[in-house]
């Protein structure tokens, strides 16, 4: 049974407009001895709790070039572009367009090695729309805790299971979907072990055709794979399909 | 003659001989003594007295709008104007703002008529400021019959906004200066009524004499007449177009109402206009009801009676704050079928009381 | 005199949105009016043709900007039916709280333009004081006050930090004693109800017959809510009453929602209290099976969201189709306006809390 905490009181209009003047004043009285609930920004400012989502910001050494964030953005505002970096000479990294960005925290959730992460800065304003547009240079920012957003899932089977509490899905294998290749349409052409960004395609010869020429076939490193879908995206006769997580 | 005329006259005549000393040091000595003589003088003091009241009257108004946003801020948990010191600078800042806009008139107004209509509010709206005495010493004229010319001149708005509103050629605007029109002139009738029981105790229409009866009878009228200053104040609360009156400028349904069409300085001058009217109601309703410059010694009794007004104001700021704006067929209800009844039995009450001979 | 045809909008002060609403009148009058909306239009459902599932949330959350949580939500229960995912118990029971939240963050915005449109500054503050302190809790859950992005496919996108329930206990217990301060400037003043009673009346046979749901519905005395007679996440095991006000009018329709925020007041501290502990996200499968369709529906804060989905064989929707409550309430408010003045137009669109993000989409 619901219990009313608040007695309800009768609200029929009383003594004209008495009521509204008596409310008014009592708070004038209170809000002119302690100061009233605003803000005088820019010259004081709110603080930021961990875990705010400003705009993306980028771990430059982290990045392995898989491209999840530029698929996963649902305005399409991110783009790997090249640039010179240290001492490894012309490396691609994402450039956020900040016009564009929705700051919905996308980037930095599906990121799998943690290089994307959400920046609490939100002063972002420009004089110029090619201001708005970040490169990998000036999007860096430094990963401190609650910048990076850890996801943990469970499996379909568990859902009603209380006392599990989940496996964290940027490590491990047991919530990844990982590639396999239809035999009969792919022809071997290499191209998905080029692409893959982390080296978890193999190409292995499995058997020689009529013509004593060898077969090869991809062959998916478990522990290695991002679910990054580049080989997906590159295979020219689409024989590559993701097979999910049971 | 007064303090502030005799204070002047020295000024001026000390003024019309250094003048008359360089025309004499260019051997000019005809009109260096036509500057010396009683005529020049006069004319120069009168001019002097015009230009301080003006001016200090002026400034006290816009003090006016400082106020009711301070107080308003507060009341709204927010603060008020932050401009300057304590937030003074920002009318001077926002009429800087309005000077500078570009004016934009639609194609099809009246031109000689939409010019007009904010020159005759605004010039209304000061000539009240030169009739309103602030104490025996500082006023710039004492008629006889100062609270009916007040009360005269008052009455001249709702004709100005009601062309101003006309001339825009605009929807929006036609209603809102019919609805204007309707509001203000039937608030004039509770407004005047409400006025004679005053005159009654008081005995004449001559500012000063009413304040000299109250000092007499040791009594403010609030006292013996507090229906009327309760329809007074109502009253002025509608002619002055503040919430819970203001329908003729509301924004959510007619953008500014009658204003719509004006921008830029005519703009500012219209809504200085409408605090000036606030600033002589208010002024009239201290001198009638509570007392006017009636008060202890130890302070000048112009800074009294600017204390008085600014405490009254400050309660229709409250009433600003907490009450929401009623509709025409409300307004005009009130007006005439709970006002009216209010402040003839006020007249009835101040027959009685003077025939009685309590006052 | 001769009639004429009003244009209240689009550039206009009346804050509910991009809309405008043609009204002939005749002197003061109100005889015919007929709204005309489509100035948002965004394209929203052929945009999400070419997204995948969860690019789809927080697209959601931007066709209502006011209360956006209960769109992402209703389209993750549509996906969720979709794609035959099971949500954990704590994940409903958190979806619940913040559903409440967000419901008194909608209704608080309502008050606020409310007193607006009927010329009181201070009703217009004082709400959005108290509204900011419902943000800031959302804030420390899922680090954004206006478009959240936090309901995901298969629970919610993390678990609560470590004062949530003390947060939470501290926040209901101020507003609840603020709430009889807004009745005192509303209830409690004869202006108010010299605005707001008997204007605007829609009998419960029109309100029916042109399909108008949520509080506008219940004003009108129809006792019908979503949450007790087709119950969704944890509503089934929470206890709480429905509102309803007989008279027709607009200030039936503003009681009904004053109502409405102690309720929620209620149920957020029964669920906080029942909350069980478990996992909050479940991997939802990538692809939809080819022809599939699904729908589901939920208790906006304005009425009943209904989201139509079928799927294509891979991980885009086929279609996704968008019912939203106010897109039919828009042409009911001809009826409501019919005889009544041009002055209490912002009384009767301010009492049927209007959000056009999600009228045009």
């Amino acid at each position: 049974m619901v219990e009313r905490t608040l007695k309800r009181r009768n609200l029929k209009p009383k003594a004209y407009m008495l009521r509204p003047m008596a409310v008014t004043l009592r708070e004038t009285i209170n809000h002119t001895r302690h100061s009233p609930n605003t803000v005088l920004y820019p010259w004081e400012k709110l603080v930021i709790q961990d875990g705010f989502r400003g705009r993306p910001g980028l771990v430059i050494d982290k990045c392995i070039e898989c491209g999840i964030c530029v698929r996963i953005c649902p305005t399409r505002c991110i783009e790997l572009v090249e640039i010179e970096w240290k001492d490894q000479g012309k490396i691609r990294r994402p450039q956020v367009n900040m016009g564009r960005c929705m700051v919905c925290g996308y980037c930095a959730e599906y990121c799998p090695k943690n290089a994307m992460i959400i920046a609490p800065d939100y002063e972002l304003a420009g004089y110029s729309r090619q201001d708005l547009i970040y490169d990998p240079i000036r999007l860096q920012y430094e990963d401190r805790p609650g910048c990076h957003i850890d996801v943990i899932e469970v499996k379909p089977k568990d859902a009603h299971n209380l006392s599990i509490k989940g496996y964290d899905a940027k490590t491990g294998n047991e919530l990844k979907d990982v590639p396999e290749v239809e035999d009969k349409m792919c022809i071997g052409c290499s191209k998905c072990e080029k692409v893959c960004p982390t080296d978890a395609v193999q190409m292995v010869q499995t058997g020689v055709n009529e013509k004593g020429r060898p077969i090869k076939r991809p062959k998916f490193d478990e522990d290695k794979c991002v679910s990054c879908e580049q080989c997906l995206d590159n295979c020219p006769k689409d024989a590559i399909k993701m097979k999910e997580a049971k | 003659m007064n303090g502030l005329f005799i204070f002047l006259q020295g000024i001026s005549v000390w003024l019309m001989s250094i003048v008359g000393w360089v025309f004499d040091f260019i051997t000019l000595h005809g009109f260096a003594d036509w500057f010396r003589s009683p005529g020049v003088v006069f004319f120069l003091t009168n001019f002097l007295a015009a230009l301080v009241v003006f001016i200090v009257g002026f400034l006290i108004s816009i003090t006016f709008i400082w106020e009711e946003r301070k107080i308003l801020g507060r009341l709204m948990d927010r603060r008020g104007t932050q401009v300057g010191v304590l937030g003074l600078f920002q009318n001077f800042a926002d009429g800087l703002k309005a000077f500078i806009k570009e004016i934009i008139i639609p194609d099809e107004v009246d031109k000689w008529i939409y010019d007009a209509a904010p020159v005759i509010l605004i010039g209304i709206s000061c000539l009240l400021i030169g009739l309103i005495p602030l104490s025996p010493d500082f006023a710039l004229a004492n008629l006889n019959g100062g609270l009916l010319l007040i009360f005269a001149i008052f009455s001249i708005a709702p004709f100005a906004i009601l062309i101003g509103g006309w001339a825009s050629n605009n929807k929006y605007t036609i209603m809102g200066g019919m609805r204007a029109a309707a509001q203000l002139i039937s608030y004039e009738v509770p407004l005047l009524l409400s006025l004679v029981g005053v005159v009654i105790l008081a005995g004449s229409f001559n500012l000063m004499d009413i304040v000299q009866a109250q000092q007499q009878a040791g009594v403010w009228f609030i006292i013996p007449q507090f229906l009327g200053c309760l329809v007074f104040m109502v009253a002025a609360i509608a002619e002055v177009e503040r919430i819970p009156f203001d329908l003729p400028e509301a924004e959510a349904e007619l953008v500014e109402g009658w204003q719509t069409e004006y921008g830029g300085m005519r703009f500012g001058l219209i809504m200085l206009s409408e605090y000036v009217r606030g600033y002589a109601a208010s002024m009239v309703a201290v001198i009638l009801f509570l007392g006017g410059w009636d008060g202890p010694s130890f302070i000048w009794p112009e800074i009294w009676f600017i204390i008085k007004v600014f405490i009254l104001f400050a309660v229709w700021i409250w009433v600003r704050g907490a009450l929401m704006r009623v509709t025409t067929k409300q307004i005009l209800g009130i007006g005439w079928k709970r006002l009216m009844p209010l402040a003839l039995i006020n007249l009835g009450i101040a027959i009685a009381i003077k025939m009685a001979g309590w006052l | 005199m001769s009639e004429m045809w009003l244009n209240m909008g689009p550039q206009h002060p009346m804050t509910h949105g991009l809309w405008n609403l043609r009204v002939k009148i005749d002197g003061e009058t109100i005889t015919e009016a007929e709204p005309v909306v489509g100035y948002l239009h965004r394209g929203w459902e052929k945009l999400t043709e070419t997204r995948t599932f969860p690019q789809i949330i927080p697209m959601a959350d931007r066709l209502c900007y006011g209360a956006s949580l209960s769109w992402s939500h209703c389209y993750c229960l549509t996906a969720e039916k979709l794609l035959d995912v099971e949500v954990p118990e704590r994940a409903k029971y958190i979806r619940t709280i913040v559903l409440e939240a967000q419901r008194i963050g909608s209704h608080l915005m309502w008050l606020a333009a409310l007193g607006t449109d009927l010329g009181s500054y201070t009703v217009f503050l004082y709400p959005m004081r108290e509204r900011e302190l419902f943000l800031d809790l959302m804030q420390d859950l899922c680090g954004a006050r206006l478009t959240y992005n936090y309901p995901r496919i298969g629970g919610v996108r993390n678990d609560v930090p470590a004062n949530f329930e003390r947060d939470f206990t501290r926040v209901l217990n101020h507003f609840e004693k603020k709430i009889p301060d807004y009745e005192a400037l509303c209830d409690e003043s004869t202006v108010f109800h010299m605005r707001m009673d008997d204007v605007g009346k829609l009998t419960a046979e029109q309100a029916i017959n042109l399909g108008v749901t949520g509080p506008n519905l219940r004003g009108s005395g129809v006792d019908y809510d979503i949450r007790r007679d087709d119950p969704y996440d944890a509503y089934s095991q929470i206890d709480f009453n429905v509102c309803v006000q007989k008279s027709c009018d607009a200030y039936a329709r503003y009681r009904v929602r004053m109502d409405e925020l102690y309720e929620s007041v209620n149920i957020i501290r029964q669920a906080i209290k029942d909350m069980p502990k478990g996992p909050v996200r479940v991997k939802p499968p990538r692809n939809a099976v080819k022809g599939k369709s699904d729908w589901a529906h939920t208790e906006d804060p304005r009425g009943e969201a209904f989201m139509y989905i079928i799927g294509n064989g891979d991980d885009h929707p086929y279609r996704l189709k968008v019912r939203s409550p106010i897109f039919v309430t828009v042409s009911a408010a001809a009826w409501m306006l019919k005889g009544y003045k041009v002055a209490d137009v912002p009384a009767i669109m301010g009492s049927v809390d209007m959000c056009l993000g999600e009228t045009d989409r």
